[in-house]
């Protein structure tokens, strides 16, 4: 059986596959021709002195929803919506289009260089260890229990050619290796676990909490289920008064994959925070995912695993190692809809 | 033929901001609908199908008659596991046979177009829109396609070959699910009981065409790296009855670039025989369940798409 597959065996995981649309593109060029001119010089945007020839907006986000689909993962994805539509904007927290089901937003950094030779020149993996130690300072200064999206925190960099309408980007999403890897001694669909009346309790409960405009963009929860069946949701801050009320506690976490054999990538960081913050050794997870838009026991799957963090990790102040990046950076070119020459030819 | 489309164009937008929005309901004598009534058969659709949501879009591109944050509907991420010529010769039955019923005494209804079984028609409806009926004006539809991605300028694009990551941390990340055979550990090395479909997907939307007085369909394809899909390559999705005359790539009122799109011209035709149909049947059709039928219909132009328009809603039992 699948459980016997699973047991003692190393905890993988789905890697996050993005896609950017060219929406995002149209919005970022906008962005550098109507607010910033073709100059080439840096923007200080986020506080902090930049090297010339980039700039970064801390505030983009991305989307992403849980998998909704046996077949096909779910993706993170780049809109127009993933920017600010001007450099007005920038000084309001970021409004994240909070209530669309559909589009759960993360917040990410963008990079982008003016030069093809600046972005190869970028020191990708510091990079991404500066993303890395960002999640994990939200973790030990208690953020990721108000913003769990920060868990899943992603950065892009970029080469936007708008004189040949062609963009270069990479992304990564930071995962945070804060001990050895957590083996997996039980990884089962959903509906194998628990019985009829826990699932049935359990898909009321997550269909409610996808229902509601106030929790359907929280990507990271708390199951409890008690002794007569009855399955409750709660925020990641209640994860104290969880633990000591004696019911069964699962980390539940929107899963954008569709694979029945592993988790998907936003669980990484979830067991970071899990073992540094809540408990180590053996914790219970739910990756949650939807079929046709609603919670699905067969594709849902629930994992038992033990984790335990480096000593160094605990530390506030320790720099952990961090995989994440795609695998190539990708190339787009959008001459067609963007260059004002070919729009003539084609309206001619 | 392309002066002809631009001429229509340039005519429908004269005529879309001189005339007010439909406001009285033409839904069973025409098919077509108001514009409150897209937008109650569009909550409807979202409440059904969660994985449909409405969507604001760009401020710039708003249309005034419609609520601000109801733009246009939209459902992300939808596979398209084969390509629709394969699909033609071993078409599943059960899903157009339901709401279209039967075919053309000639053989040459919506259902021939997806290869139905000739042995399964009867005759009880008469005939639904021949796809002759159903293509645009000849020679009106198609535009040229030029390559998508840079084309002639290919020489000027940084070469992705030469640029491998020198050294990747992440070889020696034992956790990736895609291990690490090779440099990435992105790159599929995956359990030999995978399941893992390599596929192409969709983002399929929907908006009002003022003109036409009825939703129209945009398809936005994505080929199995994520990256966006050619145009013209959609059309192999599309059922080839269907490409290049009812579906078209045009400019898509809220997203930028070109999109394919089923021609609207003989949307409220169409609806108003399926719902002959149903009324036929003994079945009163409503309006707010308007975009599942439609769903239906375009599920025959595009049968390779899995998007949700199926719901356990009552149409009443059909008479067979």
């Amino acid at each position: 059986s699948s459980s016997d597959k699973g047991s003692g065996r190393i905890l993988q995981f789905d890697p996050f596959q993005s896609l950017v649309d060219e929406g995002f593109w149209h919005r970022l060029s906008s962005l550098k021709l109507d607010s910033l001119g073709l100059d080439q010089s840096p923007i200080p945007l986020t506080g902090t002195p930049l090297l010339p020839s980039f700039f970064s907006l801390a505030f983009s986000v991305c989307f992403y929803a849980p998998c909704s689909h046996p077949k096909v993962s779910n993706r993170l994805t780049l809109l127009a919506e993933s920017l600010p539509s001007d450099f007005k904007e920038l000084q309001f927290s970021l409004e994240r289009a909070h209530g669309n089901r559909n589009r759960c937003p993360v917040p990410g950094t963008l990079y982008n260089m003016n030069t093809f030779e600046s972005f190869k020149a970028l020191d990708r993996d510091s990079l991404l260890k500066k993303e890395a130690k960002k999640i994990l300072d939200d973790i030990h200064s208690a953020k990721v229990e108000e913003d769990s999206a920060v868990l899943s925190r992603f950065f892009i960099i970029s080469f936007a050619d708008l004189k040949k309408w062609n963009f270069l980007h990479w992304l990564a999403f930071p995962a945070l290796v804060v001990g050895p890897p957590a083996v997996v001694l039980n990884l089962r669909p959903a509906r194998e676990v628990f019985n009829q009346g826990e699932a049935q309790s359990l898909s009321a409960a997550l269909n409610e909490w996808r229902n509601s405009s106030l929790t359907t963009g929280v990507l990271y929860f708390l199951v409890s289920i008690a002794s007569n069946s009855r399955a409750t949701i709660r925020q990641l801050k209640d994860w104290k008064a969880c633990q000591d009320d004696g019911q069964k506690l699962l980390f539940g976490f929107y899963d954008p994959s569709c694979r029945l054999d592993n988790p998907g990538w936003p669980l990484r960081n979830y067991l970071a925070f899990i073992s540094l913050r809540c408990q180590d050794g053996k914790i219970q997870f739910l990756c949650y995912r939807e079929k046709r838009g609603f919670a699905d026991m067969g594709l849902s799957l629930v994992g038992e695993a033990v984790i335990s963090p480096s000593k160094d990790c605990r530390d506030p102040q320790c720099v952990p190692k961090a995989v994440g990046w795609e695998p190539k950076p990708k190339s787009i070119n959008l001459a067609e809809s963007m260059n004002p020459e070919r729009l003539a030819v084609s309206a001619a | 033929m392309v002066l002809t489309q631009r001429l229509h164009e340039a005519f429908k937008g004269t005529v879309e901001r001189i005339t007010g929005p439909r406001t009285v309901s033409a839904f069973k004598e025409k098919g077509v609908l108001s514009v409150s009534e897209f937008v109650l058969a569009g909550d409807n659709l979202v409440a059904k199908c969660p994985t449909w949501s409405w969507e604001a879009g760009e401020t710039s591109k708003r249309k005034s008659y419609l609520p601000d944050d109801k733009q246009y509907l939209i459902t992300r991420n939808v596979p398209c596991l084969r390509r629709a010529s394969s699909m033609e010769e071993e078409y599943d039955a059960a899903g157009g046979e339901f709401l279209l019923g039967n075919d053309d005494d000639d053989g040459d209804g919506w259902l021939a177009t997806h290869g139905m079984p000739k042995e399964t028609k009867s005759s009880e409806v008469e005939g639904l829109p021949s796809m002759e009926s159903l293509e645009i004006s000849k020679g009106a539809a198609i535009r040229s396609i030029p390559a998508y991605f840079g084309g002639e300028e290919e020489e000027d694009i940084p070469d992705m070959e030469d640029y491998e990551d020198p050294e990747n941390l992440i070889e020696t990340d034992t956790a990736s699910a895609h291990a690490t055979l090779q440099s990435t550990y992105f790159v599929a090395n995956e359990p030999e009981d995978d399941n893992i479909l390599r596929t192409r997907t969709y983002d399929v939307s929907i908006t009002y065409d003022k003109y036409y007085q009825t939703p129209r369909v945009w398809l936005t394809g994505y080929d199995e790296s994520r990256m966006p899909l050619q145009p013209e390559l959609v059309f192999e999705d599309v059922s080839q009855d269907h490409a290049r005359k009812t579906v078209t790539t045009e400019d898509h009122p809220h997203l930028p670039g070109k999109h394919a799109s089923v021609h609207p011209c003989r949307h409220g035709a169409v609806m108003k025989k399926i719902i002959d149909v149903l009324i036929s049947r003994g079945v009163e059709p409503e309006v707010d369940k308007y975009l599942f039928l439609f769903l239906k219909f375009i599920a025959s132009v595009v049968p390779t798409i899995e998007y949700d328009y199926t719901m356990d809603f009552d149409l009443g039992s059909s008479s067979h």
